[in-house]
């Protein structure tokens, strides 16, 4: 009867004193560190570190524009040429050259000095701006404007849409002084002042997507405090006592500061894309602390004294408490698998969250019960009241479980697994929008991308990187023959491959326009001559008079690395896969391996969706495993019976499977929402079973080894608290579906409580016949480590008949 | 009871009353030019708290001294922002001398001649111009040695940058990327040669119309070779200049935009056209010119920073930033009275620059500090000048006739913003075997180095 963990709380309750220091000391510990949180999207943290194809975007994050804002002003009727649409233009640039933490060197649109254009004079060539020091007003200027448009190649293609309705703003920031918040907020202050009733003004580019996610910070917190309300007022509804209030709030809230103040601690930002998992654990805590307090009051009902009530609760309550909480703690590091940086802090700061529930939802707890008065509705709460109509609910449940109903719903169950198998394996990698992902698809900033990728070429790139091996070498490679002529050939082979881009650029391209400049303006003179003097020459034409940070999208700085940008039509798988495979074939044609320099595949949008989605593939079956697996060692353990581990882990794979299918069906493909969802609602779904079948195991012995009264009586009393706690990590989640802009967010909800509602049904159906069927050995053993019976007489000195139900199971 | 005639902050607030009022007239004690003529001695111009860093700082600073984060600031009035962020935050360190007394090592002796004879001579006609007493251009030296506003002030930079009527600078320059490293490395050649306005008091070829010549011409590193760039300046300050370039390899020509003045010339350097002598511009394309203010000031001046006879090339020691070679080793000393002038470029439409601060030495009339704003109102970049008489305890650069020489010795230019710097610093000789010279030398520089035939030779060269 005493084992250890029934000593453990005998302890603790002798030195209450002591263990409620500890407690604070160890919660002002953490307090402290709570200084140092930080909230914060780190974006490039949200790849995968180890694929390839990122490690290349991190060598070279200069590539694809990821520090400029993109802004298109578009004639509703008509085109750019007339004054009202040039002096917008005119006047957004030079607005823009205001905005906090722009480059001033790095703003390009039609009005700006570095769109030029280029004329054969007596004197040489001349170079001017397509704009003068002022907008064209007259018709007259205003053709003229439009005539330099004509001889400047570059302004045609980059900047004037091909109808000529619209055209690009780009403004470029620097990294060490760019504020995402305050940018976003200047520059879209610009969008929205530039509408009319002529013009249409979009704004795209990764810092404004940066910027429209830290928008929704506050909508973020909001949906926070919303839903935290909302868990408390269900647990007030349900409980309807101060204690039963007080308790699971100061429990969970205690748990919260050392999850949260660790990660100030150890100085690891969180990010609040992922915050709905926090609240689940909020519900996880609530709805654990619920079914603790409900044990108290029915021991407490019983033994009249708050002190031996709570020591007793606690002794009960430690081994299946920690052993639904280690599930949880097992989903939620599994997912730092993945080598997503941002996926280890996430599984880092949730996990031990996690962790620290044990000791607050099994110690603690006790201890405030101890303290705090009895509420005076105790009666009421242990169930003496006559039944209701969800304990009628689940009586019907029990009864298509066993019996003959039974092999009915086993056939049922069978065919349901089959589909969901079937239909979950066919579903797709990978969630491909135009835009962002994070974003619902008709938020503003996808419809910005969608009309700008409709204009010009848009922004679903794919970079080959072409990277000096010596970087300092001081020829530098993007004035060099070699790598020039290479990235023209490698451009030839793509163009005029299948499935070919919509339009390709590199250095080459501006090299060769500078060559034609240079040589008076005639297209014959624009090849380069192949020799590494000719190309080097070319170079210093681009470059003479502008700063290597004019041609940031295509060479950094030094000109020691350059990138091919080819640009596809959109991003779907296909395109994706197509313009990989035909990217890998010319890489090979030209060679990857060249004496002065390696060319590397690839960057862009194209090659990181690609990892993202490769990422999930690698790891998505490899997490679910390794999950069955050490939930199978632990309930084995536990249980002491294989079969319990089996019979435990069917329902929560069958979940699985079918929440796979359900997305299949309503068009989600698997992503690393779905990744960390799986890995969760198996964590987090066990419960139900572990507590079911628990239950299963007392109700054998106390209802006489009758399988069916067993099942239906664990039905009745566990079912509901398997429907409560579902029900209050409903509540935490669903706000999240319905109230988030943020697209990710929304999803995760709604994967969350699809797989949350799965378990259930499954916990609640399907356990209870497999043991039906299976007639397991372990259940009728005594001896579980899991087992939540006491016999309180060992307490009172008095063996009593009125003991409740859910205290006979240990006779 | 005794009553102290100029008690510690005396200095200071006659300083500020002075341009408050409008005074142009230099000194505090007393007028400075009168004692310049006489002996060049300016020590009783001023009171020991301004030509004294001890006294200034009540010792906590004194020559000998170095400043750096631990003690700049003791001494934060006295430097520019982006001098005073350097020493604070980026390891740069500043050796402290005493200030220098003797007025005729701030000028080479020829444009101080010209400064004494031809003060109070100059006007300003209807269209803004400068014109000496008869009413034709400036005939040499400071046309406005005690400016009593921000036009003047502009006109003792503008007219004459190098202080010489012709300058040719040998220059090596690196640029240091954000990390610290070295991203660019040239070694170039900057001409100039006024056509008027010259301390010789001549018009160059009977030209009346300019200003003057100017060309650049890189000679290294070898794809930048050849480069080479030609600017002719109107004597009419509202005109742009014209601006050619030339590539070898293209063996053509090119004409710039005249008003795009806000751009490298070669990739890597942050100096734009706008910046040298921080009067890159014709005056009267800028405007709104205004003095805010006069005060001490650190400023690098003194003969110390001549570093001839310390190496062949009289190439300079470096240190700071995060690789250790962001900043020239230098030698500072306190300049009792500058003039704060600030002004707007109201001529370029364009500008990113929303207005710059220039610290002139109302001694010499010369900057010792510049820095640009950007439209915002933030600090963008600075140009932190040395200058020096080129006279050392080891070697002495003499002029014609026979006095020690004087001229720029090295330039900060920092970008602040994108943290980038472009240090360079005038050497006795780059690649190509190119000296620098303060005179012509006998030599047809104009042939040789300022036609657009010139530098497209020196592109074949």
């Amino acid at each position: 009867m005493f084992s250890l963990r029934f000593r453990i709380a005998k302890w603790v309750m002798n030195h209450r004193g002591l263990s409620g220091a500890v407690f604070a000391l160890i919660t002002l510990f953490f307090g402290i560190g709570l200084k140092d949180v930080r909230l914060d999207t780190i974006f490039s943290d949200l790849l995968p570190r180890d694929e390839p194809y990122v490690q290349v975007f991190k060598d070279h994050p200069n590539f694809g524009n990821p520090l400029t804002f993109t802004l298109m002003v578009q004639r509703k009727n008509g085109d750019i040429y007339n004054a009202e649409t040039l002096g917008k233009v005119w006047n957004m640039t030079r607005d823009i050259d205001l905005a906090p933490g722009v480059d001033h060197d790095q703003i390009l649109s039609i009005s700006t000095e570095k769109a030029r254009y280029a004329e054969a004079t007596p004197f040489g060539i001349d170079m001017r701006p397509l704009m003068g020091d002022a907008v064209p007003k007259t018709p007259e200027e205003i053709a003229d404007f439009k005539m330099r448009v004509e001889k400047s190649p570059n302004a045609r293609t980059f900047l004037i849409s091909v109808d000529q309705s619209a055209t690009l703003i780009n403004a470029t920031f620097n990294e060490s002084r760019l504020d995402y918040a305050e940018a976003f907020k200047y520059v879209q202050g610009l969008v929205l002042a530039a509408r009319d009733e002529n013009h249409n003004v979009y704004l795209a580019g990764q810092p404004a997507l940066t910027g429209w996610v830290f928008t929704y910070k506050s909508e973020m917190f909001k949906i926070f405090a919303i839903t935290l309300s909302a868990l408390i007022i269900s647990l007030a509804l349900y409980m309807r006592n101060v204690v039963g209030v007080v308790t699971p709030i100061v429990t969970s809230t205690v748990a919260a500061i050392w999850g949260f103040g660790l990660t100030g601690w150890i100085k690891s930002p969180i990010e609040p894309l992922l915050m709905v998992v926090p609240l689940l654990l909020i519900a996880r805590s609530f709805s654990h602390c619920v079914q603790f307090t409900e044990r108290y009051y029915e021991i407490y009902a019983h033994l009249k004294d708050r002190k031996q009530a709570a020591e007793i609760t606690m002794g009960v309550m430690m081994a299946p408490s920690i052993l639904g909480i280690f599930t949880d703690i097992v989903g939620i590091f599994l997912i730092a698998i993945a080598p997503i940086p941002a996926m280890e802090r996430f599984a880092l700061f949730c996990g031990f969250w996690c962790v620290w529930l044990i000791p607050t939802g099994v110690v603690l707890i006790s201890l405030l019960l101890s303290w705090l008065p009895p509420p005076k509705n105790v009666d009421e709460l242990v169930g003496k009241g006559g039944t209701t109509l969800l304990q009628r609910m689940l009586r019907k449940i029990a009864g298509i479980t066993y019996g003959r109903a039974a092999p009915w719903t086993a056939g049922i169950m069978i065919g349901i697994g089959v589909f969901a198998v079937q239909t979950a394996l066919q579903i797709r990698v990978g969630n491909p929008v135009e835009g962002s992902n994070l974003l619902w698809d008709d938020s503003e900033f996808n419809e910005a991308v969608r009309q700008i990728n409709r204009n010009f070429a848009g922004v679903n790139t794919l970079e080959i990187i072409f990277e000096a091996k010596d970087q300092k070498n001081p020829a530098r490679l993007m004035q060099r023959e070699d790598s020039i002529v290479t990235m023209q050939r490698l451009q030839h082979i793509i163009e005029n491959a299948p499935d070919a881009p919509r339009a390709t650029l590199s250095f080459g391209d501006y090299l060769q326009e500078a060559n034609r400049l240079f040589a008076g303006g005639d297209p014959r003179w624009a090849p380069l001559d192949p020799t590494d003097f000719y190309v080097s020459a070319a170079a210093g034409a681009v470059m003479v008079g502008s700063s290597p940070k004019a041609f940031s999208h295509v060479i950094d700085f030094e000109q020691q690395n350059g990138t091919v940008s080819l640009w596809f039509k959109d991003n779907k798988q296909e395109t994706v896969d197509a313009a990989l495979r035909e990217a890998t074939k010319a890489v090979a044609e030209v060679g990857a391996d060249h004496k002065e320099f390696t060319i590397r595949l690839g960057s862009g949008t194209i090659a990181l969706q690609y990892a993202m989605n490769h990422v999930v593939e690698r790891y998505h079956y490899l997490i679910i495993a390794l999950l069955n697996l050490v939930i199978l060692m632990g309930c084995s353990l536990a249980y002491r019976s294989f079969v319990a581990g089996i019979i435990l882990l069917i329902p929560v794979n069958m979940a699985n499977f079918s929440l796979n299918a359900a997305m299949h069906v309503i068009g989600i493909g698997l992503d690393i929402n779905s990744l960390m969802v799986a890995a969760i609602g198996v964590g987090v779904g066990i419960d139900y079973g572990i507590y079911l079948l628990s239950r299963i195991c007392e109700e054998y012995h106390a209802q006489d080894h009758d399988w069916g009264r067993a099942i239906t009586v664990s039905l009745v009393t566990t079912g509901k608290a398997i429907l409560f706690t579902a029900s209050i990590m409903f509540v935490g989640i669903l706000p999240w579906i319905f109230m988030s802009s943020l697209r990710f967010m929304a999803d995760m909800g709604l994967l969350l409580t699809l797989t949350m509602l799965f378990n259930m049904v499954l916990a609640l159906v399907l356990l209870p016949l497999l043991v039906w069927i299976f007639k397991p050995n372990f259940v009728k053993r005594k001896d579980l480590l899991v087992g939540e019976g006491v016999d309180l007489s060992a307490f009172t000195g008095a063996a009593d008949e009125a003991a409740i139900p859910a205290a006979q199971g240990a006779h | 009871m005794r009553i102290k005639k100029y008690d510690f902050n005396y200095g200071r607030r006659m300083l500020m009353e002075k341009a408050a009022k409008g005074v142009g007239t230099a000194g505090v004690l007393a007028p400075m030019w009168p004692m310049v003529g006489d002996a060049g001695d300016t020590s009783k111009a001023y009171p020991d708290e301004l030509l004294s860093i001890s006294a200034y700082t009540k010792g906590k600073i004194k020559p000998g001294d170095v400043i750096d984060s631990n003690n700049v600031d003791a001494v934060k009035d006295l430097f520019d922002p982006i001098t005073y962020i350097q020493l604070k935050k980026q390891g740069r360190k500043i050796n402290v001398v005493e200030s220098t007394k003797d007025a005729t090592k701030l000028f080479p002796n020829q444009y101080l001649m010209a400064t004494l004879k031809n003060q109070g001579t100059a006007k300003f006609d209807a269209t803004g111009n400068i014109v000496a007493k008869d009413g034709g251009p400036w005939n040499g030296g400071n046309p406005f040695p005690e400016p009593k506003n921000g036009v003047e002030a502009i006109s003792n930079l503008t007219l004459a940058w190098g202080r010489h009527s012709y300058s040719q600078y040998a220059i090596r320059d690196w640029d240091i990327a954000p990390d610290g490293s070295e991203a660019y490395k040239y070694d170039f050649v900057w001409c100039e040669m006024n056509c008027t306005a010259r301390p010789d008091g001549t018009v160059y070829n009977g030209k009346k119309d300019l200003l003057r010549y100017q060309s650049v011409f890189f000679t290294s590193p070898t794809e930048t070779a050849g480069s080479s760039f030609l600017n002719t300046w109107y004597y009419d300050q509202t005109k742009f200049p014209d601006l050619y370039g030339y590539l070898p390899a293209f063996r053509r020509v090119r004409q710039f935009p005249t008003n795009q003045r806000f751009e490298p010339l070669v990739p890597g350097i942050t100096l734009f056209l706008s910046d040298a002598w921080a009067a890159g511009d014709p005056m009267l394309t800028w405007g709104n010119y205004k003095i805010v203010g006069r005060q001490p000031m650190m400023g690098c001046i003194s003969g110390i920073n001549f570093r001839g006879g310390y190496h062949p090339n009289y190439e300079r020691t470096v240190h700071g930033g995060p690789k250790g070679q962001t900043f020239f080793d230098t030698w500072f000393e306190l300049i009792p009275e500058c003039i704060v002038l600030e002004a707007e470029p109201t001529g370029y439409p364009r500008s990113p620059v929303g207005k710059k601060r220039i610290w002139i030495d109302a001694r010499n009339g010369m900057f010792v500090a510049y820095i640009t704003y950007d439209r915002r109102g933030e600090i963008w970049k600075s140009f932190e000048p040395a200058f020096a008489q080129y006279s050392n305890d080891k070697m002495t650069i003499k002029d014609a006739q026979g006095h020690p020489d004087w001229s720029w010795v090295y330039v900060h230019s920092h970008d602040l913003q994108a943290n980038r710097m472009s240090r360079f610093s005038q050497v006795r000789e780059v690649t190509g075997g190119y000296k620098s010279k303060f005179s012509e030398q006998g030599e047809d520089v104009y042939s040789k180095y300022l036609t657009t035939q010139a530098i497209a030779r020196l592109g074949t060269g």
